[in-house]
């Protein structure tokens, strides 16, 4: 039902503009309030941004033209790659996971069950804690030889404890820790998401597709996900975005007193703040800002086509 | 109809965007241009006053002192109060930009052009960084006008020269000594640690006071999880320093210590690091005997022996372990500086007041606060040592003596990139992500690279 | 064949709410010690072995936090903040969605795509020109800094139009015959149908207002307009770390978020969106 939009006629037929024109201009009205702000006070500075991939600045003293040197150094730059790598790798890790984790709680937690308010905010709850407390909790929680978990693990299987993986300090096991200690922290999070995606779900389906004899399975395939594919794009677009922009998270978990990233930890946005505010080379960072910029862009182009297809 | 509605948003939004982009560019091409005007009536007002050198300006004036750690810090309100009582003129309003990181915030505030005056200097690789943003005011002129001492600093001034021109003064220095806890000793029959010990010495005797387990369990010795705790050992007898490219030098040292740490002299690094385990907890626990940390910690402890938090109540001070053949007193330090915010509106009444901070008068109100200034005279060294609650033997006063300190970073352009690729190995080596050979190996290709661009 | 099916059914949900169960607690055991670290003394937070109920709980650190750092006050700055942020968000965005989910314009995949597009680019990168900017505007050391910061994002936008395009189109069409204008149907149509999503972009705009750290740490330097982020790291010193505090600070920072939460949430509830086809 593409129907062109008609304008209201009750108010006096306006023949100085167009109907398309005022269409339009109603549009963009209602655009206009969040564009505008966005655009003077996040949009300018993020094109400035985008100018300072083109130079070299210290921050302070006169820039200076660089044309594409920025980028042919990064093609060379092996922390570089190691970083983008990490924060590719980490990705991985986090996006299917919590996706998952994250719809079977909404759908378990839509059903009228006894607690139900009281699950729904505990699950909540580690997105919402302080994130330096909570990392220190799981720091010390994960603890190598002191910790609870290594202990039970050691009580378990009988590995002694110096056996044991060595988790937030364990170059090997570093990424598997925080994979994990993001997933917990952010899995309420977007089960709110599709708590409330879950509701937009016209409850008659169901009940037509009960009657045509399909199982609960079934009910999920051929109802659930399909009406709530708007709410995937979304929460697949955001995952995929807070995944590559992570910082804190890995601050906070790896990062000893001089608040600093090995390789196996360190990650791309670590990699650009540490470029422009320890090594005051402002261009290059935003240099890497623009790639990761391109790579999610990508992504999203990919996904949004994905969607006009499969929705509506 | 359309196409030219199009057209018009189009162009009115670009515009938008234009107008915005150069008020943004204009500003940061021009760096800070906002304040240059303001500042260019002020040389006026300073002529005036030193054409009547006997009367300071008294017209208001208010300056900004950018610092971290107010609460905690017990010499900042002292200062601020001597010297507001002298000057009634001025009033000094803080900016405390927290610990964490605050070199990069006080980077980052003063690239936007924020209007501080006072800077207070927390490290040597930020202070690095900003002379060469050209952030702080040089200060060769203002020394010899005032006819600033150098040599009061003990060598210091002289260390922190970018091509032969100062950008701050010290106002504040502290060194590394051996806390020990008297009672652990008396309990294990063993003679205290000595103002001369060799780090032979020194590992002898941790090994010796190691004992017990589980939660029961007394540490010889404890290192902080910082590089300077372990790695710095190795600079001690002046033939290398960390800044000149090769690090082989420092295979003996992480040997050492490595084996401390799997024989369970020390605490295990990786624990250490992920549980926020500080190092003064362990400490006032009586779960450590000793343990090499800066003099900084003297008055932190002496004030929770007061307030009970500390239960190591008898404790002293001894020097730092040397290696064979050094003198003993040679240890590594820290200062801490205050330098002038080059765009500053105020720079005159800056100027002064960092003056005063650095001078002898500021040495003492630090002094009475139990913090050792960077003027180190007898007189500084003696009312600290009588100080009630500093350890009451001679050993700890006269551990207070040191006869060389090395800077735990010294001064070098490429000091900030250098610190990260030196904490990240000795991160990989003590949690044991690698071997000494590979770090090491690691930290001279990197560094190396460094040098050389 | 009821009765199994009945039997299958409990079976089902025994297990679904044991694991439920065991998952929430997982969930919760962080909490429980941070609640109990909350009461002990500094050095004993990280002590071995764990201690889950202090022999002598420290209620004083329940006072010293309001007293060692302005507490109240960064309360107050951090709920003002987050309010004022969260009611612009859920207007502005509410209503830039809608343009986006049922209006059809030039120019409307392009805009969104890159809307979307600039939720990417990390703002470590656009930080310094960005406080450049609001230096030239005079609003430095201002919450309206942050509130300017924080309340026009393409996040809402993006999350509001995902959950506007399930509302069927069929009602939009029927709303315009009956002659309402487009403001008219975002006002008394959209909104009302949208609750679940608003609650949504409530809950995540005023906790992510809430718990922003950057933000407030590079434009509020003046201690009595700081928030209760910065309040946290005063207890992380230089030589020092008073989790003692740290914890009962965050304990106490976390209640006013729990409750909007909980007020909230009663809107997931099932069929407050398809009651327009039925109506």
């Amino acid at each position: 039902m593409q129907k062109e939009t008609t304008l209201n006629t009750k108010k006096s037929s306006n023949s100085f503009l167009s109907k398309k024109v005022r269409d339009h201009l109603i549009a963009y009205s209602f655009i206009a309030p969040n564009f505008i702000g966005f655009a003077i006070f996040t949009l300018v500075p993020m094109v400035f941004a985008i100018i300072l991939a083109f130079v070299k600045w210290d921050g302070a003293n006169p820039m200076v033209y660089a044309g594409l040197d920025n980028f042919t150094r990064l093609i060379k730059d092996p922390t570089f790659h190691k970083a983008l790598w990490n924060t590719v790798i980490y990705t991985i890790g986090v996006v299917p996971l919590t996706m998952a984790c994250a719809l079977a709680l909404a759908i378990l937690l839509n059903q009228k069950l006894i607690g139900r308010n009281f699950m729904r905010t505990a699950f909540f709850f580690p997105y919402v804690a302080s994130l330096v407390a909570v990392a220190a909790v799981w720091n010390f929680i994960f603890s190598p030889t002191m910790g609870p978990i290594n202990n039970i693990l050691h009580n378990i299987t009988g590995i002694p404890i110096e056996d044991l993986p060595r988790w937030a300090a364990d170059k090997d096991w570093a990424m598997f820790t925080v994979v994990l200690f993001t997933v917990w922290k952010n899995m309420g999070y977007y089960m709110v998401i599709y708590l409330a995606g879950l509701q937009g779900v016209n409850p008659e389906l169901y009940e037509a597709a009960e009657l045509d004899g399909a199982n609960a399975w079934k009910r999920f395939t051929n109802v659930t996900i399909p009406q709530l594919a708007p709410t995937t794009f979304f929460v697949l677009m955001i995952l995929i975005i807070n995944s590559f922009k992570v910082y804190d998270i890995f601050i906070n978990l790896f990062a000893g007193a001089d608040n600093q990233l090995n390789d196996s930890t360190r990650v791309l946005v670590y990699q650009i703040y540490n470029t422009a505010f320890r090594s005051l080379d402002y261009g290059y960072a935003n240099a890497m800002a623009i790639v990761l910029f391109l790579i999610v862009l990508g992504i999203t182009i990919i996904q949004f086509r994905g969607e006009k297809k499969y929705g509506q | 109809m359309d196409m030219n509605l199009k057209k018009t948003v189009g162009v009115s939004l670009t515009a938008v965007l234009a107008v915005g982009l150069i008020a943004g560019c204009s500003n940061s091409n021009n760096g800070g241009s906002t304040s240059t005007p303001t500042a260019t009536p002020k040389p006026a007002e300073s002529t005036n006053a030193t054409t009547a050198p006997e009367e300071k300006g008294n017209e208001p004036v208010t300056i900004k002192w950018a610092l971290w750690d107010w609460e905690a810090t017990a010499y900042y309100e002292p200062l601020i109060k001597a010297y507001t009582d002298a000057n009634p003129h001025v009033t000094i309003e803080y900016i405390d930009l927290g610990s964490t990181d605050y070199m990069t915030m006080l980077s980052t505030q003063l690239s936007g052009g924020a209007d501080l005056d006072v800077l207070t200097i927390k490290d040597i690789p930020g202070y690095a960084n900003l002379v060469k943003q050209n952030h702080l005011e040089p200060l060769n002129g203002f020394i010899s006008e005032k006819g600033v001492d150098t040599s009061a600093y003990g060598g210091t001034v002289e260390q922190i020269q970018v091509n032969d021109e100062v950008y701050a003064l010290p106002f504040r220095s502290d060194f590394w000594v051996v806390f020990y806890n008297k009672d652990l000793f008396d309990n294990a029959g063993v003679p205290y640690p000595t103002n001369d010990m060799t780090l032979d010495q020194y590992e002898e005797i941790a090994r010796k006071m190691t004992s017990g387990s589980g939660s029961e369990k007394v540490y010889g010795a404890h290192n902080h999880t910082w590089r300077s705790a372990v790695q710095l050992f190795g600079i001690l007898d002046g033939q290398n320093t960390v800044v000149d490219g090769n690090y082989d030098f420092l295979k003996p040292t992480y040997e050492r210590f490595l084996k401390m740490q799997d024989d369970g002299i020390i605490m295990d690094y990786a624990t250490l690091k992920t549980s926020s385990t500080h190092y003064s907890g362990v400490f006032y626990n009586n779960s450590v005997a000793m343990m090499n940390m800066g003099s900084w910690f003297i008055a932190t402890q002496i004030e929770k022996v007061k307030s009970g938090e500390s239960q190591a109540v008898n404790w002293g001070i001894v020097k730092y372990p040397h290696p064979d053949g050094v003198e003993a007193g040679t240890t590594l330090g820290t200062i801490t500086s205050l330098a002038v915010n080059k765009k500053s509106a105020n720079k005159e009444a800056a100027l002064d007041f960092m003056q005063f901070v650095t001078g002898p008068e500021g040495a003492e109100v630090i002094a009475s606060t139990g913090t050792i200034p960077a003027i180190k005279n007898d007189e500084v060294l003696k009312s600290i040592a009588g100080i009630d609650g500093f350890p009451t033997d001679e050993n700890s006063k006269e551990a207070l003596n040191t006869f060389k300190t090395y800077l735990e970073m010294p001064m070098h352009d490429k000091s900030a990139d250098i610190e990260v690729i030196l904490n990240e190995n000795h991160d990989n080596i003590m949690t044991k992500n690698t071997t000494i050979e590979k770090g090491l190996a690691d930290m001279n290709e990197r560094v190396a690279l460094i040098l050389n661009n | 064949m009821v009765g199994a099916k009945k039997k299958y059914h409990v079976a089902w949900m025994t297990l679904a709410y044991i694991a439920l169960a065991a998952v929430a607690i997982v969930m919760i055991i962080p909490y429980i010690w941070m609640l109990s670290s909350s009461f002990k003394l500094n050095k004993d937070v990280f002590s071995f072995p764990m201690v889950w109920i202090p022999d002598s709980p420290r209620w004083e650190n329940y006072l010293d936090i309001w007293t060692r750092i302005p507490l109240g006050k960064f309360i107050y700055n951090t709920a003002k903040l987050s309010i004022i942020v969260t009611i612009l968000q859920l207007l502005t965005s509410s209503f830039a969605a809608y343009a986006f989910a049922k209006l059809r314009f030039r120019g409307k995949n392009t805009l969104f795509l890159a809307y979307i597009a600039t939720i990417a680019i990390p703002w470590q990168a656009y930080m310094v020109p960005q406080f450049i900017l609001m230096r030239e505007f005079g609003l430095n050391n201002t919450h309206m800094a942050i509130i300017l910061l924080q309340a026009f994002s393409a996040f809402g936008v993006f999350l509001m139009r995902q959950f506007y395009q399930s509302i069927p189109d069929e009602l939009v069409e029927a709303a315009r015959i009956d002659g309402l204008s487009e403001y008219g149907i975002w006002a008394r149509l959209m909104l009302p149908l949208s609750k679940p999503a608003l609650s949504t972009l409530t809950i995540f705009t005023f906790v992510s207002t809430w718990n922003d750290f950057l933000g407030p740490m590079i434009y509020l330097t003046k201690t009595e307009l700081k928030t209760i982020q910065i309040g946290l790291r005063m207890f992380i010193s230089q030589y020092s770390a008073e989790y003692g505090l740290i914890m009962a600070a965050s304990v106490v920072s976390i209640i006013p978020v729990l409750i909007i939460f909980l007020a909230l949430q009663k809107n997931f509830v099932q069929g407050v969106a398809s009651s327009g086809i039925k109506g």
